[in-house]
């Protein structure tokens, strides 16, 4: 899958998971510091993220993944 | 070149007393700390203006957010980050772009949680010294001011303080709130409440400066779970107490080893010992509490009431039994029993029951009612002879205990004398101490508890009115020769002093010592034994020697010149044959003193004071560090005996 679609893809679920439009959703957005994300919501989008490629992702580092653009390269990592 | 410290002294007035503020990661959330922080802000009546910072609502509780700092178009001169602990030094960034120069952050998740904490803690700090920034945080309550130029609560506390004349620091945030209900339950007041956290950047140092200085605050108390600068704090308190004469209450935890454990995974802190804090603030001036009620009761005396002119008190009361306890009580604290003028025993007399003690404790009687503490009260507080007045009441049938409390508040309205109150029992007492307290006059539920706050209030006046607690220095060439003789043993190897190179120390810095000489004969030795006098003492000085007695290189008890050669012989003879070749630098000879007390001395390096002396007057086996100073800064009196 091209790093695009995976972006695109994870900017969709942090969209749906932060109850905003995808527009405000830029490639650098810190999920906590520019998007509100709360720990709860933290949880979510791990389990968004999951969901939405059909993965099992080791829990603890995922919850490390701070930025739109680390989550993509996180995922991608277990895209092959 | 200016100091972080005198950065952190510029910047705290702006935390205690802003114009706006910024809460950098509020949220609409009930119940959650950004969102109840806001709350507290806009409750307490804050004389300011307010800036929700969220990233993603518009409005919060009616007042506008921004979705950064930097969105602020006005100046912003607090900022209270509430964001988790991960992203906190993007938004302390942010401030510092914004120009903000004080900052408190509540998140935990710093240096308390490990190396993580710690990267994530220091990033801070580095912040914060890019900026000229100053912050008190992280992992805290927050900060309350009652001053009603600021009215701030920026913490997540229940409720906002009465106002008073009383700051609280504290190391641990969730003992502030429990501070907070048992101080409203009692209507204390306070001028500062502060929990600092883990203290990364504003210490408890720099605090108790801005103290100092602070024309609210009349008594400062201490919660303290580490001494990181033990030396820092001391200098600080022996500044404020003589510059300002406030007093410094210190409840330090970690007196046992298992509680310096707990300390330690609570904060991440390393306990010292606990002896060394509890000498090194004995000499400091701090006054150390047990726990929190001790504190208060000592820090009401202190807030509430005139300092004593001297320590001559009165007991009133209308039970026997409570006035004799406080009797005990006031001699076993080295108070005086106040002796009445004649003309005040003569207005007793004249004016109570034919019953009634007219003498020092005065007893009115059982029956007492507000008239007869009328009397007695304001008769003591006329006489010259009396410096403080402590009223019992125990409630009988015909008590009227709430007409009581009101004369006591009243008449000593009128004197420039502390009065004290212990108003016995719980429920029926309770309205008049509820009187007592609206009032701030010192009530104790327990009568011994009032000659213990007085003492307190006492003995501090006059160790701060003197000056008791400056340092003293040593000579420069007093240290000078003491390190040659030091440094000499280094330069040979040797792993300890021999006996008459630490009594040359000793000699040096001026503490007495037996006169001794070494002799390399026989001869010598028996003249230098009548020189010093008989009986005298012979002893092996050797550097490959300790213990002198176990290889036959001591004798006592000489009592003449023929004796000292003999002895001189012997003790060559029995050192020779059991340690062959060892080198052998003379034979010590001195005076043989009678049979006194033994003292030790030593020194050792603490993690929180530095050097310290150890001076213990030894009683068997018992150790204590009974004394403490800083090598530069030795005290030269006072001791303790071991228990």
């Amino acid at each position: 899958m091209e790093k695009t679609e995976v972006r695109e893809r994870v900017k969709l679920v942090v969209a749906k998971v932060l109850k905003m439009d995808v527009s405000e959703v830029s490639d650098n957005a810190n999920f906590i510091f520019d998007l509100g994300a709360d720990s709860m919501q933290s949880l979510e989008l791990v389990a968004g993220f999951e969901e939405e490629f059909g993965l099992e992702m080791d829990e603890d580092k995922a919850l490390r993944v701070q930025t739109v653009e680390d989550a993509v390269q996180f995922i991608a990592g277990y895209l092959g | 070149m200016i100091t972080r410290a005198q950065i952190h002294q510029q910047n705290l007035n702006k935390i205690f007393y802003p114009d706006s503020v910024a809460i950098v990661g509020a949220n609409k959330v009930v119940g959650t700390v950004p969102c109840d922080i806001l709350m507290n802000i806009l409750k307490a009546d804050f004389n300011g203006i307010v800036f929700p910072v969220s990233p993603k609502e518009k409005f919060i509780a009616g007042v506008k957010a921004y979705k950064y700092v930097v969105d602020i178009q006005d100046e912003v001169d607090l900022a209270i980050l509430v964001f988790p602990s991960s992203v906190c030094h993007m938004a302390l960034e942010q401030c510092g772009q914004k120009g903000i120069k004080s900052a408190i952050i509540i998140s935990a998740g710093f240096k308390e949680v490990g190396e993580a904490g710690a990267v994530l803690e220091n990033q801070l700090k580095e912040i914060a010294v890019r900026y000229d920034m100053s912050f008190i945080g992280p992992n805290y309550l927050g900060v309350i001011n009652t001053d009603p130029r600021s009215k701030i609560n920026a913490s997540f506390a229940r409720r906002m303080p009465d106002e008073g004349s009383i700051a609280f620091l504290s190391q641990s945030g969730a003992l502030c709130t429990a501070v907070l209900d048992y101080a409203y339950a009692k209507h204390i007041g306070f001028s500062k409440f502060i929990s600092f956290g883990n203290k990364a950047d504003i210490s408890e140092i720099d605090l108790l400066y801005y103290l100092k200085d602070d024309p609210k605050t009349k008594v400062i108390l201490i919660y303290l779970e580490e001494v990181t600068d033990g030396l820092a704090l001391m200098k600080a308190a022996r500044e404020i107490i003589a510059e300002s004469h406030k007093p410094i209450l210190v409840l330090k935890a970690g007196r046992t080893s298992a509680g310096a454990s707990a300390a330690a995974s609570h904060t991440g802190s390393l306990a010292g010992s606990d002896e060394i804090c509890d000498a090194a603030f004995r000499q400091a001036g701090i006054i150390r509490c047990d726990n929190i009620e001790e504190m208060f009761n000592k820090a009401i005396a202190f807030a509430y009431q005139p300092i004593p002119k001297n320590n001559r008190v009165v007991i009133i009361t209308n039970a026997g039994g409570p006035g004799v306890l406080t009797t005990d009580a006031v001699v076993k604290q080295g108070l005086q029993l106040a002796k009445f003028s004649d003309e005040t025993t003569a207005i007793l007399k004249k004016n109570l029951p034919k019953t009634a003690n007219t003498h020092n404790p005065v007893d009115i009687i059982g029956d007492a009612r507000a008239d007869r503490y009328n009397i007695a009260m304001s008769a003591a507080f006329k006489d010259d002879n009396v410096d403080g007045v402590f009223v019992i009441l125990t409630p009988q049938s015909m008590t009227d205990i709430d007409l009581i409390a009101r004369e006591v508040a009243k008449v000593s309205s009128h004197y420039d004398k502390p009065v004290f109150t212990s108003f016995m029992g719980e429920a029926d007492v309770s309205v008049g101490v509820d009187v007592l307290q609206r009032n701030k006059i010192p009530q104790y539920f327990l009568p011994e508890s009032m000659a213990v706050a007085f003492s307190t209030v006492y003995n501090f006046s006059q160790i701060a009115n003197h000056r008791a607690f400056e340092p003293i220095d040593l000579e420069r060439t007093a240290r000078e020769r003491a390190n040659r003789i030091l440094d000499s043993a280094i330069g040979t190897g040797q792993k300890y002093l021999t006996e008459d190179e630490a009594t040359q120390i000793l000699n040096i810095y001026g503490l007495p010592v037996v006169e001794s000489a070494l002799a390399q004969s026989a001869g010598e030795a028996a003249s230098l034994a009548v020189r010093l006098g008989f009986p005298s003492v012979m002893k092996v000085m050797s550097k490959d020697v300790v213990h002198k007695f176990d290889i036959g290189g001591v004798v006592l008890n000489i009592q003449s010149e023929q004796e000292a050669l003999n002895a001189y012989e012997k003790i060559l003879r029995d050192v020779r044959q059991k340690l062959p070749f060892i080198k052998i630098d003379g034979i010590l000879v001195r005076k043989m003193i009678p049979t006194g007390e033994e003292v030790i001395l030593g020194a050792k390096r603490d993690a929180s004071f530095g050097s310290v002396v150890m001076f213990v007057v030894w009683a068997g086996f018992l150790l204590k560090y009974s004394r403490m100073s800083h090598s530069e800064f030795p005290q030269s009196t006072n001791r303790r005996r071991n228990p």
